[in-house]
């Protein structure tokens, strides 16, 4: 069994601990450095809700492994709002009831978080749900958030 | 949006109505939640299970002498071992004649792949995990039932040789048999069709899960468990473990879905349980998806051979089920519960001269099955609606003409069915007609390869179940009672206690918008305490059955109310004053502290806060000698009758008529389910179920190899959910019909969703390609499936309705 110590930017903070080869990304996340925002709803890259941001760009946390990460830069679920300040992607879902049991949120946040980055559209950012399973809302809820964060920043643009 | 707490709409305090975001939303939005896994453990060890790998067989011999001796492992549980310090699980509802009336967590014979058989206890999950690997089992084969029809076979295997077939038990609802068989023989018109409902994987995203902790020097079970009951889990283990009732401590912390799986101990969780109270340490086991999907209880799972007589003009002369249903390897809890159901709730909406349905439970060797939302009534708007549809199209009717012609009108409320069941108001051909003008005037025109088709559907649900008589009438062994208790504190802020638990349907938001409405206080003075049955009154039923608003929130609306009488009596008294003259004068916002809020004496200066009125009451000042001191009302809510919600459910689809896809591309519920609290959370509830039902209808099966049972649907990629692509637009209107049974007007509406999509939506497809509508007959209506049907229909000479036999491939 071979332990390695990785170094990982979590929400812009240095993360330094050692990790098992096998060990994943998700697992490392939540067990080692603490961060339980990030949820494992299937371990096998379907369900979307460990999904973090690597460098930039969204990944399945559950598919990875920790070492793969070591040197890299991960956002979680955790770095989102400002303090107690929402973001608007968070405030919009709040608003418009985009979650019920909560548990696929962060992934869907965060594949939302970098389509907003990437300015994508309206159409391409509810598109990129395709990926992400939850069985609570229908979906519905999270439809009107994106629509009403895009229809929002239109206005102030 | 508002949160101002006063004003319109809605009564007393103005909160009910309105549309407030969930009050946990905040936190879990930021990734804050607390689910089992997320609760620190450090000093926890993991435990994953062994897992029968067939499906029917004696085990011979169990080695585990290897995992034993790796060091990272703490404890082996073995079938011997677990023979030895175990009960069995209670069930609740049986079947008359039902042969096993209890979960034995010792296992010499397995009856499916998945069935836990032993346990491993290790430092990480990973080390648990290895050391499963060195577990050598080896377990003499017997042959396996691999469907209902095999399980009803003449001459093929027997789960339980002792009772001579496979059959569970049988009961027979409504009518008696020999009055529907006269109808059937002469009527005019019989429909007759053998309609089936898969099984389902309820996928709640968040799996099962259990941490366990043992205080050996107290004697003393805390389970920290995402569970729906409780209350229920805290008995059950009391049972296995055999301990005293009040050495277990159940908490349900974030609950990430449930949806029916999870209302009972499951053997696996008792076996954690087990293990924590062998080595005196927490023990934690995470269920992964693979077990979800082919481990962990399932819903649904029947066929019916039904039929509907009809009379000149339609009339609806007699309705009949003969109804299988799969138990599994054997019943649990409530197993045969949804299949007694779909017969109770047979009729829905509409008058037949005589109806009925006769319930049979069979073993197979697949995972046991139980509670899934709708719970029996998804199977119920199956069987009727199809076979309507399918009568209006013999009789070259208009389906939605022949549902008005027999459909229940408001002048015959309250209205009882032939099965006992009696419906408290609602106008349900209003809604039927408003949900089929809906689909209809969305359809859009058939162009090329793509048929499109409307329809409508009409639905009543048992909402609220209870009360306990009723329970107690058909020897279900749970109370239909909910409590609520509400405390005002020292300081004047306001904690309120149910039995019901918080599983994403909002019920912490709602049950605090009617404690403060009634109590005319700020909703943020107001916490609610669920989950914790060291804390929470005792619920059997918990959070099932649609039951958590209009119980629990019915009981609420009592305690509030003694409660505000309490605080104003006390604050007359303090004020010196005539309880007529003295009011409480409304607080603006939702951040005032309970000092801002003032009890006032008409025509005089004197005022007293609500905050000291709490400080005195608590102090036992100013009572009467007979007064009750502490500041705390519970009330037991048992109400007088089930109360029903009713809906209409209209779809309109395309279909591929050349890959047989089915898209749903609008879908439209018009729905009473009496005061709506608050809208944003009863539309969330509805969609979602609507979602579900989509699911079931055209999606997810929990399949079998028909030859070893082994499970097929073992990831995502098998089992397969709807996502964002395949529920379209779904547009809600709300009708209020306040019930009668329930203070406050509610009636429930977590399952509605759920019921009617199937029938639905297969009602659209007939309406867009009439050929196959009779083939129409099994969910889930895949791509396979429906380019089978198509092409049967398009060779004459090859025989109709036998869908099955090509569509059964995957998709």
């Amino acid at each position: 069994m071979t332990i390695t110590d990785i170094t990982i930017t979590v929400n812009g903070a240095v993360r330094q601990a050692p990790a098992e080869a096998r060990t994943v990304l998700s697992d490392y996340l939540r067990h080692t450095v603490g961060l339980t925002g990030t949820h494992v709803g299937c371990e096998q890259g379907m369900c979307g809700s460990c999904t973090v941001l690597l460098d930039g760009a969204p990944v399945r946390s559950c598919l990875l492994l920790a070492v793969q990460a070591d040197g890299h830069e991960i956002e979680t679920v955790e770095g989102l709002a400002d303090g107690a300040q929402l973001s608007p992607l968070q405030q919009a879902m709040l608003e418009e009831h985009g979650l019920q049991c909560g548990f696929c949120t962060p992934g869907v946040l965060m594949s939302l978080t970098h389509a907003q980055r990437e300015g994508l559209t309206e159409q391409e950012a509810t598109s990129l749900l395709g990926g992400h399973l939850c069985r609570c809302t229908g979906y519905g809820g999270i439809r009107a958030a994106i629509a009403r964060l895009w229809r929002d920043r239109e206005v102030t643009e | 949006m508002s949160d101002q707490p006063h004003g319109a709409p809605g009564t007393a305090g103005g909160l009910i109505g309105r549309r407030l975001p969930g009050r946990q939303d905040r936190r879990l939005l930021q990734g804050r939640g607390r689910y089992v896994d997320d609760i620190k453990a450090p000093a926890a060890l993991h435990a994953t299970v062994l897992r029968s790998p067939v499906a029917h067989g004696h085990i011979v011999s169990f080695d585990a002498s290897a995992a034993v001796a790796d060091g990272r492992v703490h404890l082996v549980l073995d079938p011997a071992e677990i023979a030895r310090l175990t009960e069995p699980i209670p069930v609740t509802w049986q079947l008359p004649g039902q042969h096993l009336s209890q979960v034995s967590l010792a296992v010499q014979t397995v009856r499916y792949i998945g069935q836990p058989i032993g346990l491993i206890v290790a430092d990480s999950r990973a080390a648990a995990e290895d050391a499963a690997e060195l577990v050598v089992v080896d377990i003499d084969p017997l042959p396996a039932v691999t469907s209902v029809p095999a399980a009803l076979a003449d001459g093929g295997p027997l789960l339980y040789p002792e009772c001579g077939s496979n059959i569970a038990g049988q009961i027979h609802f409504g009518d008696p048999v020999d009055d529907l068989e006269q109808i059937m023989a002469t009527a005019p018109h019989v429909v007759e069709r053998t309609l089936g409902v898969q099984r389902i994987n309820h996928s709640p995203m968040e799996p099962r899960g259990i941490l366990a902790d043992w205080t050996a020097a107290t004697e003393q079970l805390t389970v920290w468990s995402s569970t729906q009951s409780p209350h229920v889990v805290r008995q059950e283990l009391a049972a296995v473990l055999r301990l005293r009732v009040d050495q277990i401590r159940v908490v349900a912390p974030d609950i990430g879905g449930s949806f029916g799986g999870k209302v009972t101990l499951q053997v696996d969780e008792a076996l954690v349980c087990l293990a924590a109270t062998i080595l005196g340490r927490q023990v934690k086991w995470i269920e992964d998806r693979f077990e979800n999907l082919t481990a962990a209880y399932q819903g649904r799972g029947q066929q019916a051979r039904a039929r509907l007589a009809l009379g000149s003009g339609g009339r609806f002369l007699a309705l009949h089920a003969d109804i299988t249903g799969d138990l599994g390897a054997f019943a649990i809890q409530a197993g045969s519960g949804p299949f007694q159901v779909t017969g109770l709730a047979l009729e829905g909406p509409y008058r037949y001269d005589r109806a009925g349905a006769t319930v049979r439970a069979v073993y197979t060797n697949m995972v046991p099955t139980g509670a899934y939302r709708g719970y029996g009534m998804q199977e119920a708007s199956w069987i009727r609606e199809r076979l309507i549809d399918e009568a209006a199209r013999e009789l070259g009717m208009d389906g939605l003409d022949l549902r008005l012609r027999n459909i229940v009108g408001p002048g015959d409320m309250p209205y009882t069915t032939h099965t006992q069941l009696t419906y408290d108001g609602g106008d349900y051909a209003a809604a039927l007609r408003r949900a089929a003008a809906l689909a209809r005037e969305h359809c859009g025109a058939s162009a090329g390869q793509v048929s499109r088709g409307a329809a409508a559907t009409a639905c009543v649900e048992i909402t609220g179940f209870a009360p306990s008589a009723l329970l107690e009438m058909f020897h279900i062994d749970w109370s239909g009672w909910e409590a609520g208790r509400l405390r005002v504190n020292q300081d004047g802020t306001v904690t309120a206690f149910a039995g019901v638990i918080p599983v994403g349907q909002g019920i912490e938001t709602t049950l605090a918008q009617i404690v403060a409405d009634r109590l005319r206080i700020p909703i943020g003075w107001v916490a609610i305490q669920l989950g914790d049955t060291d804390v929470t009154p005792y619920s059997d039923l918990s959070s099932q059955a649609s039951r958590s608003l209009t119980l629990a929130g019915g009981a609420l609306v009592q305690a509030a109310d003694r409660m505000r009488d309490r605080m104003h009596a006390l604050a007359s008294r303090f004020l010196g004053a005539d309880p007529a003259d003295v009011s409480l004068d409304s607080v603006a916002g939702t951040d005032a502290s309970p000092d801002k809020a003032v009890f006032r004496a008409a025509g005089t200066e004197q005022t007293v806060t609500w905050r000291d009125v709490a400080h005195r009451g608590w102090k036992g000042w100013g009572r009467s000698g007979s007064d009750q001191i502490q500041l705390e009302e519970t009330v037991e809510f048992d109400p007088p009758a089930i109360t029903f919600s009713y809906s209409s459910h209209g779809a309109a689809v395309a279909v591929d008529r050349e890959t047989g896809k089915v898209a749903v591309t609008g879908y439209w519920s018009v729905n009473d389910s009496g005061i709506l609290v608050n809208p944003l959370i009863a539309e969330g509830q509805i969609t979602g179920g609507i979602a579900q039902g989509i699911g079931i209808a055209l999606l997810e099966e929990a399949r079998y190899d028909a030859d070893t049972a082994a499970p097929l649907a073992t990831a995502y990629r098998d089992y397969v959910l709807p996502t964002e692509r395949d529920v379209p637009p779904v547009t809600i209107e709300h009708r209020c019909t306040p019930s009668a049974h329930i203070p406050g007007g509610f009636r429930g509406l977590g399952e509605g969703g759920a019921i009617p999509p199937p029938a639905t939506i297969a009602g659209a497809i007939a309406d867009a390609i009439p050929q196959i509508a009779h083939s129409l007959t099994s969910t889930p209506m895949t791509p396979a499936r429906i380019w089978a049907a198509l092409d049967a229909a398009a060779r004459p000479g090859r025989q109709a309705g036998r869908e099955h036999a090509a569509g059964d491939a995957p998709r």
